[in-house]
């Protein structure tokens, strides 16, 4: 056996150049299947864990959701805000235990900024259930503080105590700039691996602030309100984007919902960030099994390849094999050989494939987490990997039985005669 | 032409103005499902149409007969929803609304039922899943859109003849 092995081997490396190919594609397509299956699992991990304890999402009356991407993800922008004394009417109910207001629209370096309350910092829960952690610094308590998100901090090196400008809306012309009211960071959180890294929160009253001179969505010229002046005005906002709504009971959730999305006011919506979520991944479903079947089709052409190489590689190896069988090789033997070729192949091509995802998935982390919101943990194989793996092996041992039988059946005079 | 795309406009914009009434698609029922302690409540909303296939006031003998039967069976949870049996969870209440409130039709012709279903369960820590057996009963039933809020956490689920039931 051992000596099989060798041989296998020996001969192996002599056509290393066609072998090496084949081990390529099936690396480069392991890598595919392996990577497509990450993405899928910490695209959905990310999500699910971006906010928790949280009964009811409202905002403007759209889909479910839209409103779970803007208000949570801060992907895309609201249609339309809802009223101040809408958000305070579903503050009051009964039912309800608390309720924070979330205000976007603006950004500062293409981070979201988001207006909202100080209970915001020790209401918002994450993962399972964990807290806001401030790094550095506190929550602001006066009206030009903010506080940044770990990611912003790391990239735009921010620390406690720097003065940073805001942006009206997602642009970057200097005209839309808040140039005249800047904000001191009072503090940094710790990384979540959620939205809130890469989010500048600052209070409601700054927000209504930051636009007192502005009408129509434009600075109104030869008008400009003192940063100092500003706290005379009244700073109560008149509308928000959306509000997080957290509840006495559980039970009560569905009841609370009727009465949001049949509110008198202004046409409102409810959603259960639970239930959006699903419904996101029910959508999404699709897709994802649709780029696993297209990897796993990848696998196979690999694998097509790698018998095709086998068995084209019979007829030059005709006398190798003679040889081998005259020198008391049984067909059994050569059968062997050839199939363990193959899953030697197959199995460096899984092995290099796995270093492929490792060196990729270090690569292009920075990038999902900055344009997706995906964060992609650096984690050793899971389970559910090694079987995907194991299935490759398996079916690249398969594969290798046709040439392998091709091969047994290969007389020993065949390669002996010579052909003219 | 532009008469026409105005006008649409117009047309798509108005029910966003109208107080929404809930949606009423024929062959699919909404449930809500909450557990909360060792209570299981089940609210569930769907056209008449889903049950009996009429929804006008029963005209002949016959169609009164079957409003009566539906109603009956909707009224007997046991035999319409089976929890994880290990929590031993037992029907609590029933209350299941008239689609005629008052003996009368409603004006655009639609009809609603409500029913909502309260169960104890013995071991509520045991309580995983849910399934409905609403499928084999009303055959114009083809799918049950599901909101939960369990310890758990939240949940969608859509349930269909093939997929009577859920876990969480």
């Amino acid at each position: 056996m051992m000596a099989m092995l060798k041989l296998a081997a020996h001969s192996a490396w002599a056509r290393r150049l066609t072998l090496g190919v084949t081990l390529f594609s099936i690396a480069i397509s392991t890598a595919m299947l392996l990577s497509v299956e990450r993405i899928r699992l910490n695209a959905r991990q990310s999500f699910t864990q971006s906010v928790s304890g949280v009964d009811l999402v409202v905002g403007a009356r759209t889909g479910g959701v839209q409103l779970m991407l803007y208000s949570v993800f801060h992907v895309g922008q609201a249609t339309n805000n809802i009223e101040w004394t809408s958000f305070a009417a579903l503050a009051g109910h009964p039912a309800v235990a608390w309720a924070i207001p979330l205000s976007l629209g603006d950004s500062h370096r293409g981070f979201a900024v988001l207006g909202t309350s100080a209970e915001y910092f020790p209401r918002f829960r994450y993962g399972d259930g964990r807290w806001l952690k401030f790094s550095d610094g506190k929550a602001f308590s006066r009206v030009f503080e903010a506080v940044i998100g770990s990611e912003v901090a790391a990239r735009l090196n921010y620390r406690v105590g720097d003065s940073i400008t805001l942006t009206h809306g997602f642009g970057n012309q200097a005209l839309t700039e808040h140039a005249d009211k800047p904000f001191a960071i009072v503090g940094i959180l710790e990384a979540t691996g959620t939205a809130v890294d890469r989010t500048v929160h600052i209070s409601l009253e700054a927000m209504t602030a930051l636009h007192l001179d502005w009408v129509a969505g434009a600075p109104v010229p030869g008008l400009s309100i003192p940063q100092n002046y500003v706290e005379k005005f009244d700073l109560r906002p008149k509308e928000i984007t959306a509000a997080l709504i957290g509840l006495k009971s559980r039970a009560d959730v569905f009841r609370m919902q009727r009465f949001v999305n049949e509110f008198r006011g202004e046409p409102l919506l409810a959603v259960m960030p639970g239930v959006a979520l699903d419904e996101l991944w029910q959508t999404i479903g699709m897709v994802e099994r649709a780029l696993f079947a297209v990897s796993a089709l990848v696998i196979v052409v690999g694998l097509c390849g790698l018998v095709s190489t086998l068995l084209a590689g019979l007829n030059e190896r005709r006398r190798e094999l003679a040889i081998l069988r005259a020198l008391g090789a049984g067909p059994g033997d050569v059968f062997m050989m050839l199939a363990i070729e193959g899953v030697l192949v197959t199995t460096a091509g899984a092995m290099l494939g796995v270093a492929v995802l490792y060196a990729a998935t270090h690569l292009a982390a920075g990038w999902l987490l900055a344009q997706l919101g995906v964060v992609i943990a650096a984690q050793w194989l899971s389970p559910a990997e090694f079987g995907l793996l194991s299935l490759v092996v398996l079916t690249g041992l398969l594969a290798s039985l046709v040439p392998g039988w091709r091969a047994w059946r290969m007389s020993l005079a065949d390669g002996l005669t010579p052909r003219v | 032409m532009r008469l026409i795309r105005t006008a649409c406009c117009i047309a798509l914009t108005l029910p966003l103005f109208a107080h929404s009434a809930p949606a009423h698609v024929h062959g699919v029922a909404k449930m809500d499902l909450a557990v909360d302690g060792n209570k299981l409540t089940l609210s569930m909303e769907m056209p008449l149409d889903n049950l009996v296939g009429f929804e006008h006031l029963p005209k002949t003998d016959k169609q009164k007969a079957a409003l009566a039967e539906a109603m009956a069976s909707l009224k007997n949870a046991a035999d319409l929803f089976v929890p994880t049996v290990a929590a031993g969870c037992k029907v609590d209440t029933v209350d299941v609304g008239d689609p005629f409130p008052g003996g009368k039709a409603k004006a655009d012709g639609h009809a609603d039922v409500d029913a909502d279903y309260v169960f104890r369960c013995a071991q509520p820590a045991a309580l995983k899943g849910l399934e409905t057996k609403l499928f084999k009963r009303f055959g114009r039933l083809h799918r049950v859109d599901v909101q939960r809020a369990t310890a758990a956490g939240q949940g969608a689920a859509t349930l269909t003849p093939e997929q009577p039931g859920m876990n969480w």
